[in-house]
């Protein structure tokens, strides 16, 4: 196959998007017009989009989308500082790494959302708990990032600067930082994007404030076209934030 | 091997030396900290210490509701994981043979992978109802994305070597699929069922935490409003306990098959 | 003795990509080549001079832009699996099957029934000395022994032709100089007739009964070198004085094929030939 036909191929894979997406939107509209599914399963679309309009414009979503931030802003920071220390700290030597690595990754494959109830009984409902539930998930990605990218710097770099006489600070800031540098942020972005996700979530299972609340409790006045439009701003937020956080790491990564 | 032990201090470090009793050790440390802080150093509204979550896990099964709560959750995360493994393979194996289909279909599926999914947990439960139904498929719309996507990868990933030498030899295109495609996939398949069980761990708890008024959720939001630090501690642990014996089935399924994937 | 051509290649030109594209490499250029039944040829040229690509073609695995080949006088249109057997320089064993599972598969795909599977699968082993290690996995053998194994699926195949493309190249001089010796003893003992692309001009020399020499890029056949020596050829023949002129023939034949190549300004990448076969 040649470069023609592979750009022809392209734009054909395009247009099925294209055609897709046209044909989901087309039916939610008929489905809510023609065929009377009922306004409370499936709001009509035209609707949907002039709440979701409304709220943008009156600025309906600041209160909500305050809480949400600033939960995920704490929940992350703490992530960060906890498993940044945490995991350099471990990965200063191999026998410790060997002790605690896999003491993350096992504690990290249950599903931590599970201790939320534990959270919301000890931190009450506000968001002290979200930001506990946060911090706690995210820190092992963090945490174990750090571990892989400080502790698996090449000995030859290392032995190479020590033969150049660099000393601890120097091998620490010129030598372990840069190489590390790429995974922890990779381990970052996703802790980050863990983060949102939990604090999403546990603001939709237990919580009196947040966007993730402001969903629950539209559902349960089953007012379905305000709640279709929050889901689509919720969704349109996390899509930026993550987008945001990509463009910094790769930025920074540029940097080094 | 000496029958009499001699406790030197030269021994006793070359034991600690080992990297599992070492583990061991910050568990046990962790554990004895968690009971001396619920016993002497917290109110006991808030947290239970491990030797008396331990000593009431009967009193916990005994309470009306909750072996029959972990039972349905159990079966949920069963089902849901089945779900997710044949829907995924319905999907990804055309997309994975099929180049165009996968061209095309693929960014949306990333797409839609990408999208923070507990915004609609409502959703689901509005149209699926508090019952099992809702935790199922939630779980499933979490669990058969990693599925496609590493049939998908699998496939891809075929070096092109190996088909070529298949067809100089005169394979077929069946018993290229057969022989080459289907083995070549079975590592992938098996990482991609690891993910869909944490997938489906996540998709069912969340429901089930969600859902306030029956399952696992009646029972946490029950403990958490009567102050029960020490049932609601056993139920978290019994479901936890759950999740990483599920993890590790898979995984260790995982490990089997894939013995031959050296890269 | 009048020894029937076993392959004949005519006037073989190729192109990739359309021929409006300017990105488009010529290949090959007017290559003709006779190789008789029984005997060892070799492809030797510079780097993208089109040699692998010349391989891909005799065994039906590419069309050529222009020209054909014929084996045993058919045009050669789609591979020949009862004719044709390829040994390639990448490790094309299947990773998730055993060495003798291995073997077994090619029979199965050029469709050797049941029965006579079994034998000609220990034949095949014993020739390469890899009888022990028959229940192996490729990941659990060195590089010479995985070479050695490809080498038995082909030869189980029992085909009356062998096309290597580099098959010892990613190997170390020495398992290479072992190789190449058990070949030559493997030729004294079969009638195959042998086609090999190689980059060494001392495995040249060592196997060839004839050595064919590129030009550099689009590639034809510059000379037809004739080395008289019967197989198997002893390790002696490495030292001696007719070893020592032809190579430095070669030498000198393709020293300024290769200068001319390493001078191209706007050198465009080798397409892989075999990726883009594979990647329907």
């Amino acid at each position: 196959m040649n470069a023609s036909t592979e750009r022809r191929q392209r734009l054909a894979s395009r247009g099925v998007q294209a055609a897709f997406l046209i044909v989901l939107i087309a039916l939610w509209y008929v489905a809510t017009t023609r065929w009377r599914v009922s306004p409370l399963l499936l709001p009509n679309p035209v609707p949907v989009l002039s709440d979701f309009w409304e709220v943008l414009t009156t600025g309906e979503f600041i209160d909500d989308l305050r809480v949400t931030l600033s939960e995920l802003a704490a929940a992350f920071v703490i992530a960060a500082c906890g498993g940044l220390i945490v995991g350099y700290l471990v990965s200063r030597s191999h026998y410790r790494i060997r002790v605690f690595e896999p003491l993350f990754a096992a504690v990290y494959s249950v599903p931590i959302i599970l201790f939320l109830p534990l959270y919301v009984l000890f931190f009450g409902l506000g968001p002290a708990s979200k930001i506990a539930l946060g911090a706690s998930i995210s820190f092992f990605p963090i945490a174990l990032s750090t571990i892989a990218g400080f502790g698996y710097v090449e000995r030859m770099l290392v032995i190479a600067a020590r033969s150049m006489g660099a000393s601890d600070y120097q091998l620490f800031r010129y030598v372990l930082v840069p190489a590390a540098l790429p995974i922890i942020l990779t381990g970052m972005r996703i802790g980050f994007t863990v983060a949102l996700l939990s604090i999403i979530g546990s603001e939709t299972i237990a919580s009196l404030a947040g966007l993730g609340h402001r969903i629950v409790h539209l559902a349960e006045a089953m007012e379905m076209t305000r709640m279709f439009a929050y889901i689509i701003f919720v969704v349109a937020i996390a899509a930026i934030l993550n987008a945001l956080v990509s463009a910094l790491e790769a930025r920074v990564r540029r940097a080094r | 091997m000496t029958s009499r032990t001699t406790w030197t201090a030269a021994a006793l470090r070359a034991w600690l030396r080992r990297p599992w009793l070492a583990r061991i050790g910050v568990v046990v440390f962790l554990l004895g900290v968690w009971e001396i802080a619920a016993r002497w150093l917290i109110d006991p509204m808030f947290i239970s210490p491990p030797s008396r979550v331990f000593m009431s896990l009967d009193a916990l099964l005994e309470t009306r509701g909750v072996p029959a709560a972990l039972r349905v959750t159990f079966w949920e995360l069963g089902i849901a994981f089945v779900l997710s493994v044949v829907i995924g393979l319905v999907i990804g194996l055309p997309l994975g043979l099929a180049p165009f289909a996968r061209r095309s279909f693929m960014p949306i599926i990333l797409l839609l992978y990408g999208t923070p999914q507990v915004t609609i947990l409502p959703l689901f439960v509005l149209y699926f109802g508090i019952g099992p139904a809702s935790k199922i498929a939630f779980g499933v719309s979490h669990g058969f994305f990693p599925v496609i996507v590493t049939i998908v990868a699998g496939v891809q990933n075929i070096k092109p070597i190996l088909l070529t030498s298949a067809r100089s030899m005169g394979a077929s295109r069946y018993q290229i699929l057969r022989h080459i495609v289907f083995p070549h996939m079975i590592p992938s398949f098996f990482a991609g069922m690891r993910l869909a069980m944490t997938g489906v761990l996540l998709g069912v708890l969340l429901a089930e935490l969600y859902v306030s008024t029956a399952g696992i959720g009646y029972f946490t939001t029950l403990f958490t409003q009567s102050f029960d630090p020490t049932r609601l501690l056993g139920l978290v642990a019994l479901l936890a306990a759950m999740a990483i014996v599920l993890n590790e089935i898979v995984r260790r399924a995982e490990v089997h098959f894939s013995r031959w994937h050296s890269e | 003795m009048t020894r029937e051509i076993a392959i004949r290649i005519n006037s073989v030109s190729h192109r990739f990509g359309e021929t409006d594209d300017a990105r488009g490499v010529r290949a090959l250029r007017d290559a003709s080549l006779e190789i008789m039944r029984g005997e060892l040829v070799c492809l030797i040229g510079p780097s993208g001079c089109g040699k692998s690509t010349l391989l891909s073609i005799m065994g039906g695995l590419m069309t050529p832009t222009a020209g054909d080949v014929e084996v045993l006088g058919r045009r050669v249109v789609a591979p020949m699996p009862r004719e044709i057997a390829f040994v390639f320089q990448e490790n094309a064993l299947f990773p998730w099957n055993t060495v003798i599972e291995n073997v077994n598969l090619g029979m199965v795909f050029q469709g050797v029934p049941r029965a006579e599977r079994e034998t000609r699968a220990s034949r095949a082993l014993e020739a390469v000395g890899l009888t022990d290690f028959a229940q192996h996995y490729p990941a659990q053998l060195s590089g010479g022994m995985r070479q050695r194994a490809a080498l038995a699926r082909a030869l189980s195949l029992e085909t009356g032709m062998l096309l290597m493309d580099e098959p010892f190249g990613a190997l170390d001089e020495q398992t290479r100089m072992i190789l190449g010796e058990d070949l030559s003893v493997l030729l004294s003992r079969t009638d195959k007739t042998i086609v090999f692309v190689t980059h060494s001009l001392g495995e040249a020399t060592f196997l060839a009964d004839r050595v064919a020499v590129f030009s550099a890029r689009p590639g034809s056949i510059k000379e037809l070198i004739a080395i008289d020596e019967p197989h198997p050829r002893k390790p002696e023949f490495v030292t001696s004085a007719k070893f020592t002129a032809i190579r430095n023939r070669l030498y000198a034949l393709l020293h300024e094929e290769i200068r001319k190549t390493m001078a191209e300004t706007e050198a465009p990448a080798r397409p892989d030939s075999f990726k883009r076969e594979a990647h329907r």
